[in-house]
């Protein structure tokens, strides 16, 4: 019930006039047509990020993550993946200094997704949870900062630059702690991430060097991690281009110290690549489509490709990326490949892969 | 066509046959669709609220303040999976029902993919939370949150705690029972009208039997008009039901209020619109009734039942007789009850013109007199040959008798108990959230109140009585009183221990409504455990106390006794000034509370109030008994006469054998007198019998209290009125037909009334 419910949601702003391909993976490809006077705002070329405002909430961006990938491993060196997502989507456009609406009134104006996955020997556990936004018990706040569902939750620690979260759910948890040891990375034209030749995009910040620390619990076992961890944070109104059926992203953290971000929107006559390469000393440099290669080795019996090649010539980098054994698929409303791959070739490495928009 | 003529043309030559055959029809038809479209519009509307949500728990506050959204979002922070039910009445009557289907979420299941609702309520989808939110602010809105299963107790926080949530009325079955009670008697209607459409239908067959020979004679074939009988029957049915149906739609739009504030009040079950119900299943049934009732000689062989036949018979419908009233007094579930008196009024039905018959036969037996050796056998022969019509008024007036007696007997219970309830003269509102005892200082220090008034003060409130471990307990409402006074002492109590209103003051027990104490076993003496507030107290049962009109469980005890976190929902002062006048109290009452208005009502409009109320409840019973007396009152003299017609020729012999005309009527007024008065010698014991079983089992099992048996003896006078009344109607009718020459019945067929 909730399924359809969301996804009326969903569609009803995506544009119901168009077929479901054509509005893309999630129907982020639908134009937004609000009803009320507040329109939806579109990232465009010239804007730019303001800190610590844009770790919080957009209520007038149509739809926005809070997404943390991690690599990490347990004591005895095995690896664990895990991924912990928050999505709000805006159903009536609000300006940011406006006042939200009273709880009591139980507003509908936007709603809220979050995902927790963990991914360790080729078992992949995945849980869901929506709510009802401008409630109270789903939110958002930049400074300090928290992003909350029920009762997973995202916050500032007291110390500076540290982060905790928290996720349980039936079955398994996990708590974790986090430090950041960069600053943010602005993507694409500082912080104006293009998606399309046409300049379709969104506003795209990462903090790329999480230093995570933290137990696991699956079942009855519970691990002691500790590994490396990838944070985005993405809004935008019109994230696809009508056409474009989803995509493939990437977040390598190599050996030597650099990051790599690539991704690749599909489209029926051929493809939009970006990326950002992140040098281990130095300023993040912005890639070009011509820069980047990347094209999937080995397809899947599913439909997702497990295995990739990447190459970025001009920085020498020519890597082999493949997923482990298992089925990373996150069943949820919006069914979409999130798993965490090893490099090899020119650099050897681990990070996270995830794909969208293949089969339904 | 000629055929078909032929055959219509009985009617021309009686159109009073075909005049008394429509109109039972279409009165039956009204009496019996109208209570039946009520009755399930009715059952829809409760059906719907009960299959609407599978029974779910929610989550309730300790402290009895309503849950909000903040207690929403704090369970939610907990990762407890709960939801948010908003429930609004809306403008155009009904409710509407607001969903978070995104906090709904967690309440799928992998194996299961069920909602906490299903499908639509009253017509209408659950619609988005937030749009019910909208309606709240100007309606009234209450606001519940449903746990999902995947929790218990356990994982609440202390602060809350849960309880069983439903959406259709707190009443167990006992709305069902009220309208199987409504049905039965629309059953009992139908009854009769067959009986009656069968006596008439009879009649004309016989009358025609001399026409079916002649047109045998002429070549029609018997199949042939058996073929016609049946289409004649089948179009005089369908033409007299539906303007029948239509008119029941009428009566049911006219009794719908009354029935929907009944309903309402004696169950908090307001009546939905809802679907129309249709008229095809009302038009199948009675068409299938009266098929049934004229037809049914076709269905097995006509064998001749003549029911002076066989002692065994006599005998063994005695035992039934017996049977079905010993069942009434053992049986505990409604629908045993109704075959019960379903039995007996068979067996009843049955026996009654065999009894008069034989007993006639037996008088004539040992008359010496050959005029009254003559009235006793004719009166033999009249009670076999209009048996159907004589048992149709039976049936009506023992049905009469005992609902007469019913609602007389409420009324009467009802007026008694409302008056002192309402002893106090005026009731005072007592506005939320003020502190009471500065006004209750002041009550008490009043001397003219203290000599010559009365006043106690009212809480009202919810209490629970805890289940067993990990059960939801029962809820009940609280009744507190304080002080204990001369306002209530004069109550009557079903039971009681000794000096049950001092340990009330003292607050050592409590007592409880007639509801609860059939519900949960409840008797005088043992200890009842109760939850108040966040108390648990143990209290003696001090006595059990009569409260009509609605299902709910209440215990009634001193204010004193109320923990000081009792969040009651209502409070009022009942007062009698006596020499204090009602303005100086209400206006040094504003002024400690410090408020512009203060609702006062006088006890008396109240009172008349809740007359209104109920009567409007028995009004549509009333309407039912009185209607169906009156048709078999109609049939029995239209049938009387027309048997009689058939029979002048015998009583115009009385005039040849040397009585004068006068003398002649004299006997036939006591031939038919002595046959109604029989009639309604035995509907008496049948009359009485239904309202013991009425009022001592049908009505606890149905309404959940019971009334005392009373006898009126009034209405026996009234029926024996009655039935003399139908007799001399009926021997004056024949009188007029003994100054017109009569001719010999032809035909010495019994079924003809040729008996001599």
């Amino acid at each position: 019930m909730s399924r359809c419910i969301w996804l009326l949601l969903l569609l009803a702003l995506g544009g119901c006039s168009e077929s479901p391909q054509q509005a893309g993976f999630a129907g982020l490809a639908g134009v937004a047509d609000p009803e009320s006077d507040v329109p939806f705002l579109q990232p465009g070329a010239g804007d730019r990020l303001s800190f610590p405002g844009d770790f919080g909430p957009h209520p007038q961006h149509r739809i926005e993550w809070w997404y943390l990938t991690a690599n990490l491993r347990t004591a005895d060196g095995e690896p664990v993946g895990l991924q912990w997502t928050q999505f709000r989507q805006a159903i009536t456009p609000r300006p940011a200094n406006a006042e939200p609406p009273e709880a009591n009134t139980w507003p509908l104006e936007a709603a809220w997704m979050a995902h927790a996955a963990v991914s360790f020997d080729t078992r992949h556990y995945f849980a869901e949870k929506l709510a009802r936004g401008d409630v109270g018990h789903a939110g958002a706040r930049a400074e300090p900062l928290a992003v909350w569902l029920d009762e997973w939750q995202l916050e500032s620690a007291s110390e500076d630059d540290s982060w905790r979260l928290q996720v349980s759910t039936d079955g398994w948890s996990y708590d974790l702690s986090l430090s950041i040891n960069r600053a943010p990375v602005a993507h694409g034209d500082d912080g104006f991430s293009a998606k399309s030749a046409d300049g379709e995009g969104s506003m795209y910040f990462s903090l790329v060097d999480l230093q995570i620390e933290g137990t696991v619990t699956l079942g009855d076992e519970t691990l002691e991690v500790s590994g490396q961890g990838w944070f985005d944070r993405e809004w935008s109104s019109q994230f696809l281009k009508s056409g474009q059926q989803g995509w493939d992203w990437f977040a390598l953290h190599l050996d030597s110290g650099d990051k790599l971000m690539a991704f690749r929107l599909r489209e029926d006559n051929g493809d939009f690549r970006a990326g950002t390469w992140i040098p281990d000393k130095g300023e993040p440099v912005a890639l070009r489509p011509d820069q980047l290669r990347l094209r999937p080795t080995k397809p899947d019996a599913q439909g997702f490709p497990r295995q990739w090649r990447l190459e970025v010539p001009d920085y020498g980098v020519n890597l082999e990326v493949s997923a482990p054994p298992g089925d990373y698929l996150n069943s949820g409303l919006y069914p979409y490949w999130e798993s965490p791959v090893s490099v090899s070739g020119s650099h050897g490495g681990v990070g996270y892969m995830e794909l969208t928009g293949y089969g339904e | 066509m000629t055929l078909l003529a032929a055959l219509f043309s009985h009617y021309r030559r009686h159109p009073l046959q075909l005049l008394a055959l429509a109109t039972m029809i279409v009165l039956a038809t009204m009496l019996w669709s109208g209570v039946h479209h009520l009755t399930s519009q009715a059952r829809a509307s409760l059906d719907q609220s009960e299959s609407a949500v599978a029974e779910r728990q929610q989550v309730e506050r300790k402290d009895g303040e309503r849950v909000t959204v903040a207690d929403f979002v704090e369970l939610r922070r907990q990762g407890l999976c709960v939801m948010p039910w908003l429930e609004v009445s809306s403008p155009e009557g009904g409710r509407v029902v607001g969903v978070d289907p995104l906090a709904a979420g967690c309440f799928e299941s992998p194996d299961s993919e069920e909602t906490p609702w299903r499908g639509e309520l009253e017509g209408r989808p659950f619609v988005d939370i937030s749009e019910a939110a909208d309606l709240a602010r100007e309606q009234t809105g209450q606001l519940s949150l449903l746990m999902s299963d995947a929790h218990s107790a356990r994982d609440l926080p202390s602060a809350y705690r849960l309880a069983p949530f439903r959406v259709g009325p707190d009443t167990g079955e006992l709305g069902d029972s009220f309208l199987l009670n409504l049905d039965a008697l629309g059953v009992l209607v139908l009854l009769i009208t067959a009986l009656l459409v069968r006596s008439v239908y009879l009649l004309g067959m016989a009358q025609r039997r001399d026409s079916f020979a002649l047109l045998h004679r002429f070549g029609v074939s018997r199949a042939r008009i058996n073929r016609l009988l049946v289409f004649e029957i089948m179009l005089l049915a369908l033409v007299c039901i539906l303007p029948g149906i239509w008119l029941g739609r009428w009566l049911a739009n006219g009794l719908g209020t009354g029935f929907g504030r009944a309903l309402e009040g004696l169950f908090d079950q307001p009546l939905y619109a809802g679907q129309d119900g249709g008229w095809l299943m009302p038009l199948a049934t009675m068409l299938a009734v009266v098929l049934v009732a004229c037809l049914a000689d076709f269905l097995r062989p006509l064998a001749r039942r003549l029911p002076g036949d066989g002692q065994r018979y006599g005998v063994l419908l005695a035992l039934i007789l017996m049977g079905g009233i010993a069942m009434s007094v053992w049986v505990s579930t409604l629908i045993w009850l109704f075959v019960a008196v379903a039995v007996v009024f068979v067996a009843a039905g049955t026996l009654a013109p065999m009894l008069i018959s034989r007993l006639a036969d037996w008088r004539a037996g040992s008359d010496k007199d050959p005029l009254s050796r003559w009235r006793h056998r004719e009166l033999s022969v009249l009670a076999r040959r209009l048996a159907l019509p004589l048992v149709a008024l039976q049936f009506a007036m023992a049905m009469v008798l005992a609902v007469q007696a019913l609602v007389t007997t409420f009324e009467s219970t009802f007026d008694r108990w409302l008056a002192q309830r309402l002893e106090a003269d005026f009731y005072i509102e007592v506005p939320q959230s003020v502190d009471l005892t500065p006004a209750m200082d002041w009550l008490s220090e009043q001397p003219e109140l203290a000599a010559s008034g009365l006043w106690h003060r009212v809480v009202r409130g919810r209490a629970t009585l805890p289940g067993e471990s990990n059960e939801a307990g029962t809820k009940v409402d609280v009744f507190a009183l304080g002080p204990i006074g001369p306002l209530v002492t004069g109550w009557q109590l079903f039971e009681s221990t000794a000096r049950p209103w001092q340990s009330l003051q003292q607050g050592h027990g409590v007592m409880v409504n007639e509801q609860l104490a059939r519900r949960q076993g409840v008797t005088t003496g043992q200890s009842l455990t109760v939850e108040l507030g966040s108390q648990e107290l143990e209290l003696p049962v001090l006595g059990i106390y009569p409260d009509y009109g609605r299902p709910a469980g209440e215990i009634l005890l001193n204010v004193s006794v109320l923990p000081p976190d009792f969040i009651p929902s209502f409070q009022s002062l009942s007062i009698s000034p006596g020499d204090l006048t009602i303005e100086t109290v209400t206006r040094r009452l504003k002024e400690i509370w410090r408020v512009e208005e203060l609702t006062v009502r006088d006890n008396r409009a109240i009172e008349d109030l809740a007359s209104a109320i109920f009567d409007q409840t028995f009004l549509l019973t009333r309407a039912m008994t009185t209607l169906t007396l009156i048709l078999a009152a109609i049939a029995l003299l239209m049938m009387g006469w027309v048997f009689f017609s058939t029979r002048a020729w015998y009583f115009r012999l009385l005039v040849v054998w040397g009585l004068s005309r006068r003398q002649a009527s004299g006997q036939l007024i006591r031939l038919s007198v002595s046959l109604t008065s029989a009639i309604a010698l035995l509907a008496l014991p049948m009359g009485i019998w239904l309202t013991w079983v009425l009022v001592h089992r049908i009505n606890p099992l149905a309404f959940g209290w019971s009334l005392p048996m009373a006898i009126y003896p009034g209405f026996w006078f009234e029926l024996g009125v009655l039935s003399l009344l139908i007799g001399l109607s009926i021997a004056l009718l024949m009188s007029r037909q003994l100054r017109s020459p009569a001719s010999v019945p032809g035909n010495a067929n019994a079924l003809a009334g040729g008996e001599r």
